[in-house]
């Protein structure tokens, strides 16, 4: 017991109590120096880091969309439409790249003289300015970040499927419910633990691993509408040299991780108390 | 569960009281034979025979001394530096690009001037690398936004390709000329970065404001409500409204997409660099040599003199922390010597910081630059604070875009200039 608490305090609570100290000292002339709330305050005037603030709770609202989408996969995938194999491989390739190549792809794909423009320009629709486009950016980014990241949802939920019980499918059938009938009162309420497992690992995957899309598909523009509150550390830490201010921008970031994380413990374990 | 949380937080607290702070940078990446050097060059090809011109200089007088170069991507070069810094395990040698990205870390600096008062004739730029009077490193490239032009598509526009345009308004009339006949757009331009209105910013900024306001502005008394700045910033807006730049401005990248536009004939301009990218060279790969030009920016007001804007590039500074400060700054004067530099500018395109370097084999473009440092005068955004630059970037979306006003930018970018 002993040297496991020591592991975890060294490599885990240690760091971080060094980072959430950091945040209460100063950058530049005041570097190393006791400043308070400061920072923190700082962050809470600064509109680029209100607008990371608020993109997370876009984010929140596109949950359901992110979730939805892996979950008709799935759907569709067990009840065997034909090549179903072969959507399983495809649906999963994604999540093997790396965010930059993936990042990579797209902006080539969605660049205005790209060829999704082309495409729209032959059925007579005018270029959309994907990426450079503040209103249409940010969609296009988390648009993105859920085709990349999608398959590991769907295994997940293929792994839940294996858990359902085939009669009530069957029962379903022989009962003539339609497809909307059954993923209603029989997939969803059977998949509810599956379910809500998904909604938790993708928010966390949405709120801490789009640095690299953002990065390389949009820089955090235009008119920063994409920034999330991981770039905006990135930015400050690493471009405008203001590490205690990241590190107060890293703290609330973590807090609202742990406040998503509680929120998400909670609904799991009344759904466990439930099944 | 809960109770277990709150534990961890009790326990964050009681060790986030109990300790200091973060930084204790006095402890140095090398030993009293051994420098280590970060940068992003030293890994590229055309910066080896540079670097070998370098290593045999100072080895002359420290043949004992082993110096290793540390390439980092340039992407992160500035995250990895700070982190290495606050670790206190920072670099003895470091490049830095001037102005606010060196400023903004001076106080990790040496300053330098005892140590390189022999090289203050021979170089330029030193003020891009100088904060409170004091010195933190020494110039390498000079790093300026000349105005180039495709003479080959102003040939085909049946344009003089040797007598450019010398006023705005005939400027614009070029640019209509050239659009009908060759299709190409005026402007290449690239800010998806933001960086767009910083070339523009200071490639236009002599063009506009009258010598004095500009002198002014780089010593640091900036009139953001000024006609004349004023009259840069819509001219940005203009510019785009226009429809004298490509079209996704605001989703083109500068690095390369942009300079891409102007290298495969589709933009007629483009507002590059001076340094080792996005040049003269880079250009000449695709371009022939003698179909790329160099122009001066086009007079928008009478009382304004157009000049090269231009600062110095990059240049090495040495940690504060090293253990033999001289010993560090005998390193950085190795790499900027007239021997080594001449090798960058042969091999990478560089317009280095000693003009004694002949770069006539550079072809037209090369030249017209070298011409233009001795009245050159120092670019405009490279004298705002980083913080300020920051902002312009997504303010100079926002003008494109139409979500604010010039007026309104202005008065946010005059709030942060004062701020620093």
């Amino acid at each position: 017991m002993a040297p496991t608490v020591l592991i975890v305090v060294a490599l885990r609570l240690w760091p971080l109590a060094l980072g959430v100290n950091f945040s209460f000292t100063g950058d530049g002339d005041l570097n190393g120096t006791p400043v308070g709330l400061d920072n923190y305050a700082t962050l809470l005037g600064d509109p680029l880091f209100r607008t990371a603030l608020g993109n997370v709770g876009l984010l929140v609202l596109l949950l359901p969309v992110a979730v939805a989408i892996p979950g008709l996969l799935a759907t569709a995938i067990h009840l065997r439409v034909p090549g179903h194999r072969v959507y399983r491989a495809v649906y999963f390739f994604p999540a093997v790249l790396s965010p930059v190549i993936v990042g990579a792809i797209f902006t080539l794909l969605l660049g205005y003289d790209g060829p999704l423009n082309d495409l729209l320009g032959v059925v007579g629709l005018g270029p959309v300015d994907w990426l450079g486009d503040p209103d249409v950016a940010i969609f296009a980014v988390v648009g993105v970040h859920v085709w990349a990241t999608f398959g590991m949802a769907l295994v997940v939920f293929l792994a839940g499927f294996s858990t359902l019980d085939p009669s009530l499918l069957d029962a379903a059938r022989v009962d003539g419910a339609s497809l909307p009938q059954t993923l209603r009162h029989v997939i969803v309420p059977g998949l509810a633990r599956t379910i809500q497992f998904v909604f938790a690992t993708t928010m966390i995957g949405m709120l801490t691993s789009m640095f690299g899309l953002l990065f390389v598909m949009t820089g955090g523009g235009p008119e920063a509408s994409t920034y999330l509150p991981e770039y905006y550390i990135w930015v400050q830490q690493g471009q405008l040299d203001r590490p205690a201010l990241a590190s107060a921008a890293s703290t609330a970031l973590f807090l609202v991780m742990l406040l998503v994380g509680l929120a998400q413990v909670g609904v799991l374990r009344r759904a466990g108390r439930e099944g | 569960m809960e109770q277990r949380l709150s534990w961890s937080f009790v326990l964050v607290l009681v060790l986030c009281a109990a300790c200091g702070s973060a930084t204790a940078p006095d402890s140095s990446g090398g030993s009293a034979d051994r420098l280590v050097v970060w940068d992003w060059k030293s890994g590229d090809a055309t910066s080896a025979a540079y670097l070998d011109r370098a290593r045999a200089d100072f080895a002359k007088g420290h043949p004992d001394v082993e110096v290793e170069f540390v390439a980092q991507p340039f992407d992160q070069y500035y995250t990895l530096l700070g982190a290495a810094v606050q670790a206190g395990r920072g670099p003895d040698v470091i490049l830095f690009n001037g102005g606010g990205r060196i400023r903004d870390r001076a106080d990790s600096l040496l300053p330098l001037d005892e140590y390189v008062a022999g090289d203050r004739q021979r170089l330029v730029g030193w003020d891009a690398f100088t904060k409170d009077g004091k010195t933190y490193a020494s110039p390498v490239t000079l790093q300026g936004h000349p105005l180039y032009y495709d003479k080959a598509l102003y040939e085909r526009a049946g344009l003089d390709p040797d007598a450019p345009a010398t006023t705005w308004d005939d400027f614009v009339e070029d640019c209509r000329t050239i659009a009908d006949r060759t299709g190409a757009t005026c402007f290449g331009v690239g800010n998806k970065e933001g960086i767009g209105i910083q070339f523009f910013l200071s490639c236009m900024g002599s063009a506009v404001l009258s010598p004095a306001e500009y002198d002014a502005w780089t010593a640091g008394k900036r009139n953001w409500t000024s006609p004349g700045v004023k009259r840069i910033f819509e001219l940005w807006q203009q510019v785009d409204a226009a429809g004298l730049n490509n079209d996704g401005v605001n989703s083109t990248a500068m690095f390369n997409d942009a300079f891409a536009l102007f290298q495969s004939g589709r933009a007629a301009h483009v507002i590059g660099l001076m340094s080792d990218v996005g040049h003269w060279k880079d250009f000449a790969e695709f371009l022939d040599p003698d179909d790329i030009g160099v122009m001066a920016a086009p007079v928008v007001d009478p009382a304004a003199t157009p000049s090269l804007p231009y600062d110095g590039g990059i240049g090495y500074g040495v940690a504060k922390w090293t253990r033999d400060p001289a010993l560090a700054a005998d390193l950085v004067r190795s790499l900027t010597s007239t021997g080594a530099l001449a090798a960058f500018s042969a091999d990478a395109g560089a317009i280095t910081s000693d003009t004694g370097i002949d770069v006539s084999a550079g072809g037209p473009a090369a030249t017209a630059i070298a011409a233009g440092i001795k009245t050159g005068k120092p670019a405009l955004h490279v004298a705002l604070p980083s913080t300020t630059v920051d902002l312009m970037g997504r303010l100079s979306q926002q003008l494109l875009s139409g979500s604010t006003t010039v007026d309104e930018a202005l008065a946010q970018l005059a709030a942060s200039d004062r701020a620093g």
